[in-house]
């Protein structure tokens, strides 16, 4: 009479899958947070720097879930590697969920140009432009770090950190669509196909404006990397009338993956690192970048103002940009590595795998940093159109 | 009610001393407020302090013309949370009443077992109760696909992602909240009273309505703002079963309170909720009658 829940889809359930940004509920810290106000924030942070990172033959890392070897750092390769070549320990900590929780938890605190108890942080291109600009990090010491020539060249040279003086790539990744062919009746390649009556309610969206604006946009034949406010906003309100006419099943950060692990939805957008680990349990499940280009999300590694120990993070950085280190790293946490040559080092299966070594078209964009102004008009246009 | 209950405790003595209150020792004086420290002082840091602090910035940037922003903005949302919150307090009502009435009076020596399997479910975590909602409801599994060959949801249609889920799982994780302080309202009726009814002839129907229910009144005000008031302040439900269109107030203010510019107006947000479900509260308790019973 009905089918027998498969015992694959209970266990990839049962299992938390932590993506970039840490499931629901972390918000909630945040907000607690945020609501003491300046003073018991202060507070808060300079506890965290007298409990943790304070020795200076250590350092002290804050940086996202998945980006280190099984996310586990005592027994990560690179790490371990780092402390016996370097006798230098390292603190890992895979606590930063969202950039805009990291923001709420230390900005403040950065900004009086205190510590926050941390030698290397890693932030989103859009969001490390921002503390660049306003100085809340410090420049990288080349005869340290001298491996920050191998940054591969496409990302060696942003607008907003001319030659890289203050922020390397730690990870980048990809956004574009897994879809169940089964159920779509074949291949994907368009990224319209998002908007098509025919998959109605069939279809996730990403809340991260800067993925989601940035497929539509491309769909439009608009560039994300260089595109106009009206060209985004163009984007969103395609994205409101598709909302309107019932088009999305769910407009939704990390959970979109249960809702597509159970086939209930059939095309996501969706980040390449998820997609990675959704295929190891569901082999059916296809992951594409449309032909008319994908989205390339790089999330940089910077040292905080009032770091105790900046030379270790230096060092720690410039151990990772050995392209032989890099490699396995790299093929371990599934993402594009940002070193020269890392590739070199990895099996051949990694070499092939669209996640670490993509294609060379369909092309990647990544969102151009738009002013804080600009941002925050597409924001409120965005939340608007896919929240109220 | 105890909540409804302790001031007026503390007034009677109080009003007996009034008339030689320059006999009363200081430690009676003092006493009431030693006891009332660690709790209002808890309120006053974590309560008091971080309230005051969001009111200042829900002020910010735009003054008070961020409240009518945040209404006009989000009006649909606003209305959508406070009627899944008023249908899955009901459905509490009707579900937890006389599960309660059922385990306080017919119990008898099991009133325990029954008590520990309605706090059962609580021993697991929130999200992960709410997680296996999904595996029993997803379009492809065995509750969509009885419902579908029986014929009351169509092929194409699921559960998942729609209103009645939302509710029904807001019901279900508050439930315990509304039956446990009914239980213990019923569970302290003097049945003699009852006994008295039947021997002036009432009938148990009207037995039940003048003194069971009124009595029960305490509780089932109690159950109402437990369930309620978390319920309207919900962001998990709606965000792992529902969909775009089921959004409440809780998912708007945990997904955009991190972008700097929303802040204020989230604040303004999280006012008015407060000030909407305090309204609610005190529309409700008169309607109840509540004070005359407490």
């Amino acid at each position: 009479m009905t089918k027998p829940i498969d015992p694959e889809l209970l266990e990839a359930m049962a299992q938390h899958r932590t993506s970039r940004r840490r499931f629901l509920g972390m918000g909630g810290i945040a907000l607690g947070g945020l609501a003491m106000g300046p003073t018991l924030l202060a507070a808060c942070s300079s506890d965290s720097s007298s409990s943790g990172g304070g020795s200076s033959d250590g350092i002290t890392v804050l940086n996202w879930p998945l980006y280190i070897e099984g996310d586990e750092p005592s027994t990560s390769a690179t790490l371990k590697g780092f402390t016996s070549s370097t006798g230098i320990k390292v603190d890992y900590r895979n606590s930063i969920d969202g950039n805009e929780s990291f923001n709420t938890k230390y900005q403040a605190t950065l900004e009086k140009g205190q510590g926050i108890g941390a030698d290397l942080i890693v932030l989103t291109s859009w969001n490390a432009a921002a503390y660049i600009g306003a100085n809340l990090v410090q420049p990288f010491d080349s005869a340290a770090f001298p491996n920050k020539k191998n940054v591969i060249s496409r990302l060696a040279n942003p607008s907003w950190d001319p030659g890289r003086a203050n922020s390397i790539p730690w990870a980048v990744g990809q956004t574009g669509l897994a879809y169940w062919p089964d159920k779509v009746g074949g291949k994907i390649t368009d990224v319209n196909a998002i908007f098509d009556p025919k998959f109605k309610g069939k279809v996730t969206i990403l809340d991260e404006m800067r993925d989601t604006v940035g497929l539509t946009m491309l769909g439009m034949g608009a560039n994300p990397a260089t595109g106009t406010t009206a060209q985004m906003l163009a984007a969103v309100d395609k994205i409101e009338k598709a909302r309107d006419a019932g088009q999305f099943k769910k407009v939704t950060g990390n959970s979109y993956t249960e809702d597509l692990a159970i086939g209930d939805t059939w095309i996501a957008v969706a980040w390449s690192g998820d997609v990675a680990q959704l295929q190891a349990d569901n082999p059916g499940l296809e992951w594409v970048i449309p032909s008319q280009g994908g989205m390339l999300w790089v999330d940089n590694a910077m040292i905080p103002v009032g770091a105790k120990n900046p030379e270790g993070a230096n060092k720690l950085l410039n151990y990772v940009y050995d392209p032989a280190v890099a490699g396995p790293l790299y093929e371990s946490i599934q993402y594009i590595p940002p070193v020269t040559g890392a590739t070199q080092y990895m099996t051949a299966t990694a070499q092939a795998s669209p996640f670490i070594v993509p294609p060379a078209t369909p092309p990647l964009y990544e969102f151009d940093v738009i002013s804080p102004e600009a941002a925050e008009e597409v924001e409120r246009a965005f939340v608007a159109a896919t929240e109220q | 009610m105890t909540a409804a209950a302790a001031p007026s405790r503390f007034r009677r003595p109080r009003r007996e001393n009034d008339g030689d209150d320059s006999g009363v020792s200081a430690r009676r004086w003092f006493t009431p407020w030693l006891l009332i420290a660690p709790g209002g002082l808890w309120l006053l840091i974590f309560f008091v302090v971080p309230l005051f602090s969001l009111g200042r910035l829900s002020l910010q940037d735009g003054g008070l013309s961020n409240y009518s922003t945040v209404i006009s903005d989000n009006s649909t949302v606003i209305i959508r949370t406070f009627v899944y919150a008023t249908i899955s307090t009901l459905a509490a009502i009707i579900i937890g009443y006389p599960l309660a009435y059922v385990i306080a009076t017919k119990g008898g020596k099991y009133k325990n077992l029954f008590l520990a399997l309605v706090i059962l479910p609580f021993f697991v975590t929130y999200l992960v109760r709410t997680l296996s909602w999904k595996i029993l409801l997803f379009d492809n599994g065995p509750v969509v696909g009885i419902l579908q060959s029986i014929g009351i949801l169509n092929d194409n249609q699921g559960i998942l992602g729609s209103p009645f889920a939302v509710v029904a799982a807001l019901t279900y994780n508050f439930l315990p909240f509304m039956v446990l302080p009914i239980y213990v309202s019923l569970e302290k009726l003097d049945r003699r009273l009852l006994d008295a009814a039947a021997d002036l002839y009432s009938s148990p129907a009207r037995a039940f309505r003048k003194i069971t229910l009124r009595l029960s009144l305490p509780g089932l005000f109690a159950g109402t703002l437990l369930t309620f008031i978390p319920a309207a302040g919900d962001f998990v439900n709606s965000e792992l079963l529902g969909s775009d269109r089921t959004v409440m107030i809780g998912q708007i203010i945990e997904k955009n309170f991190g972008k700097e510019f929303f802040r204020p107006e989230l604040s303004a947000l999280s006012f008015m909720l407060m000030a909407m479900i305090l309204v609610g509260v005190i529309v409700y308790a008169r309607l109840l009658g509540t004070e005359e019973i407490a």
